[in-house]
């Protein structure tokens, strides 16, 4: 008996210690259990949310060749992944182009954006530090975030699934949801959001008092949505909808705001410079993921530059995408544009948007942010911030919708507005030709290698309708990507795209 | 009976006891059968007693003769690593090189792969136990591949950690393969175990010494070399079929390296392969002293070896250090204790690729290494001004306290098991366009074990008796790492990341030399505890029938907390046919059947799934893994790249049967053995796509079955007698069979495509999945055409130079649909058959190693024929190397499509790239002279052999490629691993 009572003391002696000796919290990983307890859980759920659409947008530096290489304007030297998107072969067998079919990353944005409007509320009393005005301003954020994952996918893909909760219980496979449809409700979750955005972080705007997560203005100018992003998505949502006047009131709130959100219309020589605009973060990238050098968010891939640039602005021997003179001189195809021009002899009068513009190879330099703004040539990490919208692309936005509803001394003068901090003489329909033409080719030039172009000649010929090819291709769906072969096999739920079919 | 436990020295647990008599001639006649020793009276010492492992105790009638040389065979061959001296000794055990680098990793399977493989990771969770000295070896943690844009080599030193022991200290290696013998071992043994027995120390009051010693080489290969005007022909046949004017469309450009004849730098000759390949020089010294007495003795060795590369000046160098002390200060108190210390070093090759891929950045690609030697010459002349210093510290420890009293005894063990890795690198600027790169690696890995064995032999008859022991096992791993790397620094000369020191200056601890915003640092670590108890009974009747149950319950940190403990049994049964029909025949030196089947608990390698539905700080995106969060803060997500973990992931466990006999004949040596086994493992998580609406590219979901099964034979004898004089001709060939399948995945899903490639149930797991090649088009008009829709590939019309792919399901689309599984890169037959030769003091040895059934995807000549989108493409498979300009491989085997194709006519995922990989080798070929009887009267009482070897002599396949061998963990010839080296020496083995 005595034996049997010391195995059993033994026994349990042990097997208490072994609970303890097998609960091992990981040093890796954060468990449900450890999440949301914190204000600093809530920045990093919240800051979680924009590293991944960082991440949709530049991974396999997705947001330039969707809009910009798939428009056919660049020449491709060497990269065929880049050439069979120029050339529509967007079924490519090429894992660059299997990428960009694929829609995970976006539907990444939103889950987490999806979690976190369902989990932050807890943090509120679990961490008295944590403000329900702060969450309010969180909650608008991961919803601004989550609408702009929406429209950014329809622009893509035009119909995809509508997924609005978490669902960590049951991961229910949806259908494509119509577009149209989607769009009224990115237009109404941004709506929603805007009364707890304030136009600038940390500077005591009503929606948000004091230091946001106790930092100051300078670490959230240029890096988080504000009541002024919220508006230019929607300004944007509107004009792919063509829906006009909504893009006119849109844009009429941030023209009459943005110098109280610190916001500037940008001179050439800072748009161009290394360390200038696109440099860091600020308040006039209105809606912008920034790279911050100082923050180590240099990169080696994902910027425009790694497409663009080459010899002699950095040691590559080829660009991977290039514009060709010929329509370089077709765009810039007014003479004293500070951006790019040449003068009669054909030379140009700087080097700021192209240099070598008379070699093999001349070479978009308009944004070469590297290392920490600096023109060292030998160390290709750049630091260039993804700016999704800035004044200049609202302004001529307005332009446009005024054009659009007639009211075309609205639109000239917002469009000289523009042309004005570039050295150009105000718009004469003589000189310039069709005012929208105009518009647009004024977007074209501006707006250069930002991801806009695409949409642009999409829009262009939606209102213009006078280019069969395009509208058959519109009408087809061509505009669209086709969807993954990954998710299709995912979910039997998902149609492709009937053009790709 | 009546004896107190002794337990004051267990420090949380103890073991349930069992108390009782001994009986050592059990113990004896086990010893004698597993040739532990060659001196003869072991069991009438007691010293040995006290080293049988806990794990080791095993009902006498199942073993079998696993191996087929002894270690002193295999030792003559000098090579440094586990793996090379285990290819081919064993049925059963695959052991696969992926390169001939010496001190690389490489790789074990014991019956086969039991988990499929898509990243180096997965390779990790194949890899055999490997114990040495009751020691249970720990490894490195895949855990470092997250923060690496590229699956090519983990960070750190990367030294093939299983290089730790000497085989001339090696007693006996065994590789324990069915459930009779692995049970023991628990959950880690899942994948089999490769057993090391240390020699035990001379305990007959003398001492011995033991000098062994080699030296010898690793021969230069002859290769063709090629240059660029060779290059330019091969591409001007594609430019002169699918082009006008030499450029395919506007924009095309030729590479400019071969558009100059006149550049003498790539046109004019290509010797470059002399200052690349070289002659390696091999040695190794070990020497060893040994005495004391029967009641305390002790053994201390040291050793040094080196194994030479081909190329590169790639070198492995390792120092050991072995000492072990035994003493029974009291009858019934013995002790035992061993450290075993290693230093590894490694020279690794210079390839770019590698480095490219260690510093995560690309320069630009426009001009590769030209093929002129002194055009390399320069280049190597700034590689010298670089540093790369690779080392690794390993240290064993066992603390063994056994205590018996009459036949209980109580066996307490204290295990570690420590290594860690050091890399230090920097790069001179003048490799890199100007900017020079250092990193810095520190990793740990490490294991305590501390275990409690009680047994209890009981006597329960004149003729039989019930072996049982209770055991308790605690296990600690650790991994960790510390990994910084910057770039640019202010010259060349500080080649270390300095930081400022001085606490009071603003930027104290900020990096002096290199930027702070170019300075990148890694940090961590993972924890998982094992615990296990078992208990196991040994019936043994009439030394005719043996039965032995083994229940086993193990909880491991790793698994999920509401499933954190598994239960396991396993029943061996043996038969005894010897002593049952022939105990009077004198044919049969022994006979028997074995038959066993048990279940084991599989690790979860990861400790995330134990946490459930988590979040990780994952944002990255490709080509940018690193990214930690967003505006200078730390970012939380759930782990969308990883996949979704979810509750309720049970335990994974493994099934395994195994039958087999064996039997050894008086005449001629003869020993046959025969064992059949399936193994069904099951329940296995797998990181299925899915959920991709919601964010993530997989879920974690378990219900993946694997099952193996296969056949193992070993015969051998001796083919002539040494009764027909002088000469023996001693002959043995092991041949396993092995096949896998998969025979459920999660959720009753019949297929899944992950990371291009299928897992399809009722198919291989190794399988590749490719398009079936038919030829190529050769004008447009042959390109099929249904209701209007000519044959397209995902919509992209064929046209003339195409491939002619087969159109499985006939709808006149190639889609992924038409992907076919075929072949398989782990070989369906595998052995080794070897040929000893005696005469007088001569031997000759001849050992061949063969893999048949195996298939390689050469993707090299794909890489090379699609150079269209390779040329310049930043792609990490499409780096060339110094070795482009070699002559591999043969052109004729592929048709002259369009390269240009959108199509992706050269794509690596089609049968054209695949090849039987089967090959036999000449693996080694040693000759010796036993001095032994000359030198007598001088050696008092020892031995005197010499040999000399020569390795991998010769290779017969059909692999059109280099060799046969050297395929990575995905069956792809890369192209970029060096060559299994062909090397000679002498030695001499030297004992009084």
């Amino acid at each position: 008996m005595k034996k049997i009572f010391y195995v059993l003391m033994v026994v349990c002696i042990s097997l208490s210690s072994c609970e303890k000796m097998l609960s091992v919290d990981s040093t890796r990983v954060v468990s449900d259990e450890n999440m949301w307890e914190k204000m600093e859980d809530t920045r990093a759920g919240l800051l979680g949310i924009y590293a991944l659409t960082k991440s949709a947008l530049v991974d396999h530096n997705a947001y330039w060749l969707y809009g910009e290489v798939r428009t056919g304007e660049y020449s491709v030297p060497v990269r065929r992944d880049l050439m069979a998107i120029s050339q529509q072969d967007l079924n490519a067998n090429n894992e660059t182009l299997e990428a960009l079919r694929n829609w995970r990353r976006w539907y990444a944005v939103i889950n987490s954006a999806n979690v976190f409007i369902s989990r932050a509320p807890e943090v509120l009393e679990m961490d008295d530090r944590y403000k329900q005005a702060n969450l309010n301003v969180d909650i608008a954020q991961a919803r601004l975030l989550r609408a702009f994952a929406y429209f950014y996918m329809i622009r893509v893909w035009g119909d995809v699934p509508l997924i609005t909760s978490s669902s960590e219980n049951n991961f229910v496979n949806k259908p494509r949801e119509n577009q149209e449809k989607i769009l009224a409700w990115v237009e109404q979750e941004l709506i929603d959001a805007i009364p707890a955005l304030p136009l600038r972080y940390s500077v005591d705007e009503p929606e948000q008092l004091g230091n946001y997560y106790n930092e100051a203005q300078s670490r959230w100018d240029g890096a988080i949505a504000t009541k002024i992003a919220a508006y230019a998505i929607l300004a944007h949502v509107s004009a792919w909808q063509g829906n006009y006047p909504n893009v006119a009131s849109y844009t009429a709130f941030i023209m009459d705001n943005y110098e109280k959100a610190n916001i500037n219309y940008t001179a050439t020589s800072s748009l161009t410079s290394p360390s200038g605009f696109f440099f860091d973060k600020h308040s006039s990238q209105m809606f912008a993921f920034p790279g911050v050098w100082a923050h180590l968010e240099g990169a080696f891939t994902g910027n425009i530059e790694e497409l663009t640039l080459a010899t002699p602005v950095i040691n590559k021997t080829m660009p991977d995408i290039y514009l060709t003179k010929e329509t370089i001189v077709n765009v810039f195809n007014e003479a004293k544009d500070e951006r790019f021009s040449i003068d009669t002899l054909g030379k140009p009068l700087n080097e700021d948007y192209f240099r070598n513009f008379n070699g093999r190879y001349p070479i978009l330099s308009k944004i070469k942010c590297i290392q920490g703004g600096n023109t060292d040539p030998t160390f290709q990490i750049f630091t260039s911030a993804l700016v999704f919208t800035r004044l200049e692309d609202i302004t001529l936005l307005r332009a446009e919708a005024l054009a659009v509803l007639g009211e075309q001394n609205g639109g000239i003068d917002l469009l000289n507005r523009i042309r004005e901090n570039r050295g150009l003489p105000n718009y004469s329909e003589a000189m310039n030709g069709d005012l929208l033409d105009a518009i647009f080719l004024e977007r074209q030039r501006e707006l250069m290698g930002e991801g806009h172009r695409w949409y642009d000649i999409v829009r262009y010929n939606k209102i213009k309708n006078n280019d069969p090819d395009f509208i058959q291709l519109i009408q087809d769906g061509g505009i669209y990507w086709p969807i993954s072969e990954s998710v299709l096999q995912q979910n039997p739920l998902i149609e492709q795209n009937n053009y790709w079919n | 009976m009546k004896e107190k436990i002794p337990y004051a020295y267990s420090i949380s647990i103890l073991v349930v006891l069992f108390i009782l008599l001994s009986d050592n001639q059990l113990w004896a006649r086990y010893k004698m059968n597993s040739e532990v020793h060659t001196q003869t009276a072991l069991q009438d010492t007691v010293v040995p007693q006290l080293l049988d492992s806990v794990f080791d105790l095993n009902f006498k009638n199942i073993r079998t003769k696993s191996m087929v040389r002894t270690p002193r065979d295999i030792a003559l061959n000098g090579f440094a690593t586990i793996t090379q001296n285990l290819k081919g000794e064993a049925a059963g055990l695959y052991a696969t090189e992926y390169s001939g680098e010496p001190g690389t990793n490489s790789s074990i399977f014991i019956r086969g792969l039991s988990t499929p493989v898509f990243s180096h990771k997965d390779v990790y969770s194949n890899q055999p136990l490997v114990v040495l000295d009751d020691i249970p070896l720990i490894g490195t943690h895949p855990f470092s591949y997250m923060i690496q844009a590229y699956d090519i080599d983990r960070i750190g030193p990367e030294n093939n950690l299983l290089s730790n022991i000497e085989l001339d200290n090696i007693a006996a290696i065994e590789i324990l393969k069915d459930p009779a013998s692995i049970s023991v071992y628990g959950p880690m043994a899942v994948n089999g175990v490769i057993k090391i027995t240390s020699k035990k120390s001379a305990s007959i009051n003398k001492k011995r010494i033991s000098l062994n010693s080699f030296i010898g080489m690793s021969q230069r290969p002859s290769v063709t070399t090629i240059n660029g005007g060779y290059e330019n022909d091969f591409r001007k046949q594609f430019y002169n079929l699918y082009t006008s004017n030499g450029r395919y469309d506007e924009d095309e450009t030729y590479p400019i390296y071969l558009s100059d004849s006149l550049n003498n730098r790539y046109y004019g000759p290509s010797n470059w392969s002399d200052s690349y390949y070289n002659n390696g020089m091999n040695y190794g010294v070990n020497a060893s002293i040994s005495g004391g007495s029967k009641r305390s003795n002790f053994q201390f060795s040291l050793g040094n070896l080196q194994n030479s590369g081909i190329a590169d000046d790639t070198k492995f160098r390792k120092y050991n250090a072995r000492f072990q002390l035994d003493l029974q200060p009291l009858k019934w108190l013995f002790f035992h204790t061993s450290i075993n210390a290693t230093r590894l070093t490694r020279n690794r090759n210079k390839n770019l690729r590698n480095r490219y891929a260690m510093m995560s950045y690309f320069p630009d690609l426009g001009a590769p290494l030209a093929p002129n030697k002194e055009a390399y010459d320069d280049y190597l002349a700034e590689y010298d001004k670089s540093f790369d210093n690779n080392y690794s510290n390993i240290l064993e420890g066992n603390l063994a306290l056994n205590i018996q009293f009459g036949s209980f005894k109580l066996k307490s063990r204290l295990l570690v098991d420590y290594n860690e890795g050091f890399r230090d690198l920097f790069y001179p600027s003048t490799l890199l366009e100007g900017n020079n790169f250092a990193s810095n690696y520190y990793g740990y890995n490490q294991r305590l074990v501390f275990d409690n064995v009680a047994s209890y032999d009981w006597k329960l008859t004149d003729k039989s008796n019930l072996f049982l022991e209770a055991a308790n096992v605690l296990q600690w791993d650790n991994h960790k790492y510390n990994y910084a790397y910057a770039y640019k620094g202010v010259n060349d000369f500080i080649k270390i990341n300095l930081l400022e020191s001085d606490p009071n200056n603003g930027n104290y601890l900020n990096p002096t030399v290199f930027p702070r915003q170019l300075v990148f640092k890694f940090i961590d670590r993972t924890a998982n505890n094992l615990i296990s108890f078992y208990g196991r009974g040994t019936y043994n009747l009439n030394d005719k029938y043996t039965a032995s149950l083994l229940l086993r319950y193990d909880g491991s940190s790793n698994a999920q907390p509401t499933n954190q403990w598994i239960f396991t049994p396993s029943l061996s049964l043996g038969w005894n046919l010897k002593n049952e029909f022939f105990r009077d025949n004198a044919m049969y030196e022994s006979f028997k059947i074995r038959a066993s089947a048990g279940r084991l608990g599989i690790l979860n390698q990861y400790d995330n799934i134990a946490q459930g539905p988590h979040y990780t700080a994952q944002v990255g995106y490709t080509g940018n893994v690193i990214v930690p969060g967003y505006n200078g803060f730390a970012a939380l997500v759930r782990p969308y790249s990883d996949g979704w973990t979810g509750y309720d992931i049970p335990w994974a466990y493994s099934d395994h049967m195994n039958l087999g006999f064996d039997f050894q004949l008086s005449k001629r040596n003869v020993y046959f053995s025969l064992d059949a086994y399936i193994k069904q493992n099951k329940n296995q998580v797998l990181t299925m796509p899915a959920h991709a609406e919601y964010g993530y590219e997989y879920a974690i979901e378990p219900g993946m079955d694997v099952q193996n099964s296969g056949v193992e034979l070993t015969l051998s004898g001796d083919v002539a007698a040494p009764a027909s004089g002088n000469f023996r001709w001693n002959s043995g060939i092991n041949v396993a069979f092995n096949t896998n399948k998969l025979t459920a995945l999660p959720g009753g899903a019949n297929e899944v495509v992950i990371q291009d490639r299928m897992l399809k149930v009722g198919e291989r797991i190794d399988a590749f999945w490719v398009l079936e090649n038919q030829g190529i088009y050769v004008s447009d008009s042959e390109i099929p055409v249904v209701d209007g829709v000519a044959k397209n590939y995902n919509g992209i019309t064929f046209k003339a130079g195409d491939p002619i792919w087969k159109d499985q399901n006939g709808d006149n689309r190639i889609t992924t649909a038409d992907r076919v599984l075929r072949g398989n890169y782990i070989p369906k037959v595998s052995g080794s058959w070897q040929n000893n030769f005696f005469y007088k003091d001569f031997d000759l040895k001849l050992s061949f190693y063969f893999n048949l059934g195996r298939d390689i995807i050469n993707q090299e000549m794909s890489r090379r024929f699609d150079f269209i989108s390779n040329e310049n493409s930043g792609n990490i498979d499409a780096v060339k190397e110094i070795t482009y300009w070699e002559k591999r491989g043969d052109y004729s085997n592929y048709p002259l499509y369009n390269p240009w194709s959108s199509v992706s006519a050269y794509q690596t995922g089609q049968d054209l790239f695949m090849e039987n990989g089967s090959f036999l080798k000449l693996r080694q070929v040693s000759i010796g002279y036993d001095l032994t009887k000359i030198l007598a009267s001088h050696l008092d009482g020892g031995k005197l052999y010499v040999y000399a070897t020569a390795n991998n002599l010769l290779t017969l396949s059909n692999y059109s490629g280099r060799d046969p061998e050297i395929a990575n963990y995905l069956g792809f010839d890369e192209g970029y691993n060096m060559m299994i080296p062909r090397t000679y020496l002498i030695g001499f083995k030297l004992n009084f």
